[in-house]
């Protein structure tokens, strides 16, 4: 009632009906009703930059390849470039096979990855990348944000020199990485080599350059997971300290029961942009060593892409992105345990 | 709750009403200016060029063509018109060029964007013989049997490099491009570190015309090596990519009397019905030969008599790493393209005591199975010129192409930025020889471009090459066998060509 009072008080004396209408229709509408009229340009704006262009995707993706002629997309195939690419029959178009070699026995675990192909199929590959450098990056950047809550002299320049990798462009990361690695201009070959570390030629080896990748990824990455912890970290509150001090707690009782629960949600977040980020890999990859070497889920997307197989290249990009919202899917629901939501 | 109220007082509904109506209104007169200005300025990007471009040729009387390229080309823009002008190009006509990527693939990829979306700007292309054929069986070059004279045409198919032709046809024969300038890699050497392995000018002179056997050749170079304790016999590109596969197995291979489908005439095609044979005894013996290079007698898969020159690194070098330890005198030999005779050949690198020869032979052409296998053998590079069919200014385009097959347009360019010419007979003039460093090794160019090798090119080569250059680097790294490697590679062909 108030509303309507108000509305007519301040109704507009000479404004035209059209306008008075709206303004009365919005004020009568309830909060929820308001809420998705406010959603409706996002909606509308999302629905056109990436819904529809998902959409094409997909409908791609049911086409097949069309290497000759003027034509850049096949006939209608329906999930024919799916099955193939799953069960092995695309593996000879691509750069490197989507899955690995798998058999299955009466040893345990059942399901076994063939010898070789652990570290050359799309799969494996991504996944590896992404857990070890997933995990690697949250220890480090949390170690890191430990560091940079502490008030010392000079946390200021502690802080620009770690972030500092996170601000170099991957090109010139990877290019760093390249010449490190390069025999005959890079320092470090001979000696991991004299360690019996890595090879000889080590970006050419799949298990040699997934280890300079993840270390690179992680170099740079690293500083993005410690920038979000320590946000985190500054958001809580010192006076629990204080309390738990006057308890007699240890700090490592003060980390276990204080700073770890608050800021778990943080860490689950910054995971979760992570992860979807090492999934998508490329750059890195393509810069360091090549997607032939270390043939990522994206990877494969670029070289089909880059070669005119359309189709295919609409397949492996909407299974890329099915896997990723399975993992998301996993942190969610971690995330809605420890009541981030 | 203070606070809470504020906030809701603040931004009522009424205010937000007020605003959006402000903002759409707003936005909507900047769209309708924003609009008139684009159906002023033509439609969409190459409307623009085009309409920017017209009156801008109203205004100087000057058409141009538009000519994409590379960023050598387009920093020479001013001597490659004075050159097209000399050759008899109408003065009314100046080609644009656009710097495109150094980088070949990224360049296609451009190419293929470009043509796929019908643009009507760049009119011209530069592209790469490597990749010419699928943009020709795409449909998304013209074919220039339709617009040249026909007296042009076969002035090309008969006095160019026979080789570089081929790479600009289609099927049936039709040319759809013309060879600008080819490419031809040769063995570069130092003429100094040979002699005081007891070599002489006269054994250089017979080296430059004359390809050596691979076993001749890698005790040379050892012994020269050894003779002056430099660090390595010879360098290559042996990484994953695209060259491996294109250019150095395909020399070894082919210099073996091996092919990867059989007779040259298989080379482009038809895919799907043409003989695979990358897994008969000469490829194999040609990766055993290259595994004695870098890993000697030790290697059981090597071959007996072949001296260990390289070092492992070329497995993991392409052309510019493999180059600067050459460059850096820490290398007897080294196999690269011609840009770099120009680097190594200059006064402050090695001068005169920079030689070059053919890239030495397996087998003679007689010995082998395959018609166009065997003897010297030089992958075949280089790019030609092609018409974009829905080119804006077609007519002068095509005066554009025309002005380029000049002799004298050919001659300037191959002094001015180094393109080699792609008549073999301009090689003998006087003009090529007396060009800087380069023009000391024309006659050793004549040759490797006689018995040039171009890559088998198809639809399906990009990913064809994936699997050669994995394979090849396999057998080359010790991970596989030869015989297995090729073995494995042949199914992957087979399978490749069946899916098309």
């Amino acid at each position: 009632m108030a509303t309507d009072t108000q509305l007519r008080d301040d109704a507009p004396g000479g404004k035209s009906g059209i306008t008075v209408h709206a303004v009365r229709w919005v004020e009568n509408l309830s909060e929820t009703q308001f809420a998705y009229l406010l959603l409706v340009p996002t909606v509308l704006i999302l629905g056109v930059i990436a819904f529809w262009p998902l959409l094409s995707t997909f409908e791609m993706s049911l086409r097949a390849d069309a290497l000759i002629g003027a034509k850049p997309i096949g006939e209608y195939v329906g999930i024919k470039n799916y099955v193939d690419l799953l069960t092995g029959k695309r593996n000879a178009a691509l750069t490197r096979p989507f899955m690995p070699g798998l058999s299955v026995d009466g040893q345990f675990p059942f399901l076994h990855v063939a010898g070789g192909t652990l570290f050359k199929s799309a799969i494996t590959v991504t996944l590896i990348f992404t857990i070890v450098s997933v995990f690697f990056e949250t220890i480090i950047g949390f170690g890191q944000a430990l560091v940079l809550d502490q008030d010392f002299r000079g946390r200021r320049w502690v802080r620009v020199a770690i972030i500092i990798p996170w601000a170099v462009p991957v090109v010139i990361q990877g290019m760093i990485f390249f010449l490190l690695f390069q025999p005959g201009i890079g320092f470090l070959v001979e000696p991991l080599q004299q360690i019996g570390l890595f090879s000889s030629t080590p970006l050419i080896n799949s298990v040699d350059s997934m280890i300079i990748v993840i270390v690179a990824d992680i170099w740079k990455t690293s500083a993005f997971m410690a920038l979000i912890i320590l946000a985190g970290l500054q958001s809580v509150d010192r006076s629990l300290y204080d309390v738990a001090k006057v308890a007699g707690a240890s700090k490592w009782q003060q980390f276990k029961l204080i700073t770890f629960p608050i800021i778990l949600p943080t860490i689950l977040v910054a995971m979760l942009f992570r992860t979807i980020g090492a999934m998508r890999v490329f750059g890195i990859i393509e810069t360091v060593s090549s997607c032939s070497t270390v043939p990522s889920l994206s990877c494969l997307v670029v070289t089909t892409f880059s070669q005119r197989r359309y189709g295919t290249a609409a397949a492996i990009a909407f299974l890329t992105a099915l896997l990723i919202a399975i993992v998301v899917s996993v942190y969610i629901w971690k995330f809605n345990d420890e009541g981030g939501v | 709750m203070a606070q809470k109220s504020g906030a809701t007082d603040s931004v009522s509904r009424r205010r937000f009403v007020k605003t959006v109506g402000a903002t759409g209104t707003v936005a909507g007169i900047a769209g309708c200016s924003s609009g008139g200005g684009n159906d002023g300025g033509g439609n969409g990007e190459d409307g623009g060029t085009t309409t920017t471009s017209s009156s801008d040729d109203t205004a100087s009387g000057k058409t141009q063509v538009q000519f994409a390229a590379d960023s050598r080309a387009a920093d020479n823009q001013d001597a490659i018109n004075a050159a097209l002008h000399e050759a008899g190009l109408d003065e009314n006509i100046e080609v644009d060029i656009l710097a495109g990527s150094q980088v070949t693939d990224n360049r296609q990829q451009q190419y293929t964007q470009w043509l796929s979306a019908n643009r009507n700007q760049p009119s011209l292309l530069m592209m790469d013989s490597g990749w010419t054929i699928p943009f020709i069986v795409r449909d998304q070059v013209a074919n220039l049997e339709e617009e040249l004279p026909s007296s042009l045409i076969s002035e090309v198919k008969d006095n160019y490099f026979g080789a570089s032709v081929a790479t600009a046809q289609d099927q049936s024969g039709a040319l759809h491009g013309i060879p600008l300038f080819p490419d031809f890699p040769t063995i570069q050497y130092r003429k100094d570190l040979m002699r005081e392995a007891g070599y002489t000018d006269s054994d250089f002179e017979k080296w430059a015309t004359e390809s050596m056997h691979w076993k001749d050749f890698s005790n040379a170079v050892a012994e020269a090596r050894d003779a002056t304790s430099t660090k390595h016999g010879f360098t290559f590109q042996a990484d994953v990519y695209e060259g491996l596969s294109c250019c150095d197995f395909n020399e070894w291979l082919t210099s073996w009397g091996g092919a990867y489908f059989g007779d040259h005439e298989n080379l482009f095609g038809p895919i799907g019905d043409r003989p695979i044979t990358v897994d008969e005894q000469p490829v194999v013996d040609s990766l055993r030969m290259v595994r004695s290079f870098i890993h000697g007698s030790d290697d059981p898969e090597g071959l007996d008599g072949y001296a260990q020159i390289a070092p492992e690194s070329v497995l993991q070098w392409t052309e510019e790493t493999s180059r600067k330890p050459f460059t850096n005198g820490d290398v007897v030999a080294h196999r690269n393209w011609p840009y770099s005779i120009n680097i190594n050949g200059a006064e402050d690198a090695f001068g005169e005591d920079l030689g070059v020869m053919p890239i030495p032979y397996g087998v003679q052409a007689s010995e082998s199975k395959y018609e166009g296998a065997g003897g010297p053998v030089a992958a075949l590079g280089g790019w030609h010129v092609t018409l974009n069919p829905n080119a804006a200014k077609k007519s002068a385009a095509l005066k554009v192409i025309e002005a380029m097959t000049k002799e004298s347009f050919q001659l300037t360019m191959f002094g001015t930025i180094g393109w080699i010419p792609p008549r073999p007979t301009l090689l003998d003039s006087e003009e090529a020889a007396n060009v800087d460093v380069i023009g000391r090794y024309v006659k050793q160019l004549k040759v490797a471009g006689e018995n040039a090798v171009p890559r088998p090119v198809t639809a399906v080569w990009p990913q064809e090459s994936t699997k050669i250059s994995q394979e090849a680097n396999a057998a080359l790294s010790q991970d596989k066998a030869p015989a297995d490697a090729m073995s494995s590679l042949k199914e992957a062909l087979a399978s490749i060509e069946s899916s098309v």
